[in-house]
């Protein structure tokens, strides 16, 4: 050896090591950015004034008058029916798909798997006006059956009509809770049933449903908050009618009335969020706990397939009617409607086929701005969120930090926090920013970055943390032996290590925030007019035409960046 | 190349404790050696000697430097301790090839290029892979993942080598031929090598002393053959090798022989050792050091099982209402036998009253 090398040594800066300030600056970070709109909102839903008024009194007066006189009872019963309905036409519609699909010998199972991914790639504001360019009372097919049969037997401006449409969107989400407890599920349970005796629909009752239980209860847990929280649907169905729910309540209170009862939206948001909160805690618990249950072995079993006879042709038909009208016609539709004048079958579309639609949106400067508006943020976004998430993982997972806890728990908490709320929030927020801060930042694409980027966090954060579970922690101990500091180990080894999850987690809160809207609603201003709010706005105006172009615009962009970043990720594994 | 100091060291995991005050000091350039079952406190040990694992007390000193003195509140992080260690898992670094794992620790010691290489070429030569620098980790065998991952935890001079369980991935057969290399590469560096591991074969082959845990204790420090001919303790004897333990009460001492009258059969047998008559005892012989003889001799016997296992025959015997393991070169043992062993084949503990 020809040279004596030097052990490494680090500074310290106040007495501690640099990895101690990395991690209180996430942690300091994500406090601010969750407590940022919650803290204003609490605020203001006890003061008697806007909160950047001076000499504001504390007073529980707003709660007050919240329960009886803003006609906040119809509000809570509406919302109740409303989530309820969901919950139950979700879990109707989820439950016999997941059995169906992976649990029964159906013919192309592998393709209606595959169908039910929709929602990643369609908000449901687009799926609302999908299914109102259809079933709307004006729609393509109201009216093909109004000319049959003289009436339409629905209305789709009704709650029911609300419900059905959010569980249709909702669904996925139950089935993918289902269909994965069914697949790790021990299929020699079933043969135990079938030696006993058990015909195929004896033991699809007796051992296969009981086992859904817990999937059950938890994802309708997680559907009944998120139809606590949606705006879309209730907007575009029960606002024109007069049907309001919590987000719409929120929504007309907060931005159509002339002069906004701010402590009235303080106090109603602090008691939304009390609810969402409620429920997302109840449901992480009962995921933990069902977690403990869940046994796994070493040996993989082939989930066994049972044959049901004609039954399979009955989940067939179903499943076909789920995909098609429930999603293929209204996207279907909504596109077709982009390239047409009139949309009706009492006279053939085809007759007015046009580039008008498109035309208006790329010839008003506003509406070519809320594109580039929409990418801005989603691509900025993206980044930024991820790379949060990447390091709160690392924090959260890979470190001795007194309070790794408390980063994974802040960055999963917006988890809980409705969007329409962080808009509401920020915007307080930003009001309230000492030394005009928040001014600055009032109404830019900065501001939504922040109110967006919130919303993505738990996806990104969700994305990322089990694949660092994958990679074994002797890697970074190798690395401290060796003489690399926490932080070096992260820069050198984890962080390259963790590329292909961050870019996952890239793709997908790109996806998420190109889709969001709601946080915009109070965030937004003329020039940071965004895809959502700006369909929102051509709707308002009966600009249906430009509308589906905008709809079909946004689809477009989803599809081409998951393809290609899809075909990006796959070249880099192969290489 | 240093001593290494460690005591009074401690471990609590809430309510648990891992590791009960354990002392000891390698001496420089040895090969020392925490031996005993999973979860006996071995490897918390090695990580509170590496820094990965901070100790709830005590202190360990390497030459004149203190890594960990819980009363002076030293706490030295691993990156700054300047060890080498070799995991388990080999945890080399998938995205680095051989010869960039092995220049990351150069790297950040800020070696000059030449000098990186030399160290680089003069490490892999040293384990026999040169020829694989610019391999991906992937792409190597079990073995040879093994033994870059040595060179990496060599290349840059560490003062003390750490190995965590280094063979317990390899096959049997690889695992001997390695032993036998890592014992020879130890002994020409002359690095004071630090060795865990729960192979009582491993740690007899290789170590200049071994230290048994059982339970987060020491139970006994001592060269292999202090190991297995003395053990200190009738748990020793029980980890380090086979060992057959026969109750019973001292009738009479005899200079240095006593003779105890077996609780199993009631016969009477002649050992060494140092009692007092009346007094509770165990006895404790290896299945190698019995003979079996025909009846008449020693204590009777009958043969319950036999296997035979290659090099030799395996026999489990009754003795009274006792089972005893006896390893033979004979094969054709049947029936009643009689037992016998000479007394300074057998070691002698006292019995706490229970």
């Amino acid at each position: 050896m020809t040279t004596t090398l030097v052990t490494p040594r680090y500074r310290r800066f106040l007495g501690a090591g640099r990895e101690l300030w990395v991690q209180y600056a996430v942690l300091g970070l994500l406090a601010l950015l969750v407590l940022a709109p919650v803290v204003p909102t609490l605020y203001q839903s006890v003061l008697d004034r806007p909160l950047y008024e001076a000499g504001g009194i504390l007073t529980a007066d707003n709660y007050v008058r919240l329960f009886t006189d803003a006609g906040f009872g119809t509000v809570i019963l509406n919302t109740a029916l409303f989530a309820v309905g969901t919950t139950a036409l979700t879990l109707l519609i989820a439950v016999p798909m997941a059995i169906a699909v992976v649990r029964t010998k159906l013919p192309g199972a592998r393709l209606f798997a595959a169908a039910m991914q929709w929602p990643f790639f369609i908000s449901s504001l687009i799926l609302g006006f999908g299914w109102i360019t259809l079933y709307g009372p004006a729609g393509f097919v109201s009216t093909q059956v109004r000319s049959w049969i003289g009436t339409v037997p629905w209305n789709l401006y009704s709650i029911p009509g609300m419900a059905v449409t959010e569980a249709v969107a909702l669904a996925p989400i139950a089935y993918v809770f289902c269909a994965n407890a069914l697949r790790q599920s021990d299929a020699s349970l079933e043969s135990a049933a079938q030696v006993c005796g058990a015909g195929p629909l004896r033991i699809l009752f007796s051992v296969i449903v009981p086992m859904l239980r817990p999937p059950m209860v938890y994802s309708s847990i997680l559907v009944f908050s998120m139809s606590v929280e949606t705006l879309s649907v209730p907007l575009l169905y029960g606002q024109p009618v007069g049907i309001p729910v919590f987000s719409t309540f929120l929504y007309s209170n907060g931005l159509q009335s002339i002069n906004p009862d701010y402590g009235i939206l303080g106090a109603a948001s602090a008691l939304i969020l009390l609810v969402t909160v409620g429920l997302v805690a109840l449901q992480a618990k009962l995921l933990k706990d069902a977690q403990r249950f869940v046994s796994v072995r070493g040996k993989a079993t082939r989930p066994r397939r049972l044959d049901l006879g004609w039954i399979n042709w009955v989940s067939i038909v179903a499943i076909t009617f789920y995909v098609i009208f429930g999603a293929l016609l209204p996207i279907g539709g909504l596109i077709f409607r982009s390239f047409t004048l009139i949309f009706t079958p009492l006279q053939s579309p085809f007759k007015t086929l046009t580039g008008a639609n498109y035309e208006r949106i790329f010839t008003f400067d506003a509406y070519t701005r809320s594109i580039t508006n929409s990418l801005i943020i989603a691509a900025v976004g993206a980044v930024l969120v991820s790379a949060l998430s990447l390091l709160a993982v690392i924090v959260a997972r890979r470190s001795t930090f007194k309070y790794r806890r408390a980063v994974e728990y802040l960055a999963l908490a917006p988890q809980a926090m409705p969007g329409l709320i962080i808009g509401i929030g920020l915007f307080w927020a930003f009001a309230y920013a000492p030394f005009g801060a928040g001014s600055l930042i009032q109404g830019t694409l900065v501001a939504l970055i922040i109110g967006f980027g919130l919303r993505a966090l738990p996806s990104g954060f969700g994305s990322i943390a089990p694949s660092i579970m994958q990679l074994g922690a002797e890697l970074d101990n190798a690395a401290r032996v060796s003489g690399a500091d926490w932080v070096r180990t992260f820069t050198r080894i984890l962080g390259r290590l963790m590329v292909p999850a961050f870019a996952g987690a890239m793709i997908l809160t790109f996806v998420t925030m190109l889709k969001e809207y709601s946080p915009a609603i109070f965030l937004g201003s003329a020039d940071s007019n965004i895809l959502g709010t700006t369909m929102l706005e051509l709707w308002v105006q009966g600009n249906t035409g430009s509308v589906a172009a905008l709809a079909t615009i946004q689809i477009a962009i989803t599809a081409v960046f998951v393809g290609v970043a899809g075909l990006l990720m796959r070249g880099h594994h192969d290489a | 190349m240093p001593d290494v100091r460690v005591s009074q060291l401690y471990k609590t995991f809430g309510d648990v404790t891992v590791l009960h005050e354990v002392d000891f000091t390698i001496r420089d350039g040895e090969f020392f050696t925490l031996l005993g079952p999973s979860g006996c406190g071995k490897s918390t040990t090695l990580n509170c000697i590496a820094g990965l694992e901070k100790p709830t007390g005590g202190t360990i000193t390497v030459g004149d430097t203190t890594f960990v003195d819980s009363t002076a509140k030293i706490f030295r992080t691993p990156e700054e301790r300047n060890l080498g260690m070799v995991f388990q898992s080999y945890a080399l670094w998938p995205h680095m090839t051989v010869a960039a794992n092995l220049a990351m620790p150069l790297t950040i010691r800020k070696a000059s290029k030449k000098d990186k290489q030399q160290r680089i070429a003069d490490a892999l030569d040293k384990v026999g892979l040169a020829h694989l620098a610019d391999r991906y980790p992937h792409q190597l065998s079990g073995g040879q993942q093994q033994r870059v991952a040595l060179a990496r935890a060599l290349v840059y001079s560490p003062s003390v080598l750490l190995l965590d369980e280094p063979l317990s991935n390899l096959d049997a057969k690889l695992r001997e031929q390695a032993r036998a290399w890592l014992k020879a590469l130890q002994a020409e560096l002359g690095i004071t090598t630090v060795y865990v591991t729960h192979d009582q074969d491993e740690a007899l082959a290789l170590s200049d002393r071994i230290a048994v845990m059982a339970d987060g204790r020491m139970l006994q420090i001592g060269t292999p053959k202090e190991i297995y001919e003395t053990p200190a303790a009738p748990e020793v004897a029980a980890f380090v090798g086979r060992c057959n333990f026969l109750h019973g009460q001292v009738e009479k001492t005899d200079d240095d022989h006593v003779h105890v009258r077996l609780d199993a059969c009631g016969e009477v047998v002649e050992v060494t050792g140092d009692a007092q008559p009346g007094q509770q005892v165990t006895v404790a012989v290896r299945p190698e050091r019995l003979t079996v003889g025909p009846t008449g001799t020693g204590l009777p016997c009958e043969i319950v099982t036999s296997a035979y296992v290659g090099s030799h025959h395996e026999y489990h015997l009754r003795l009274g209402d006792q089972t005893v393991q006896v390893q033979s070169p004979r094969g054709d043992l049947t029936g009643a036998v009689g037992l016998t062993f000479a007394p300074e084949a057998a070691l002698l503990y006292p019995r706490p009253l229970s």
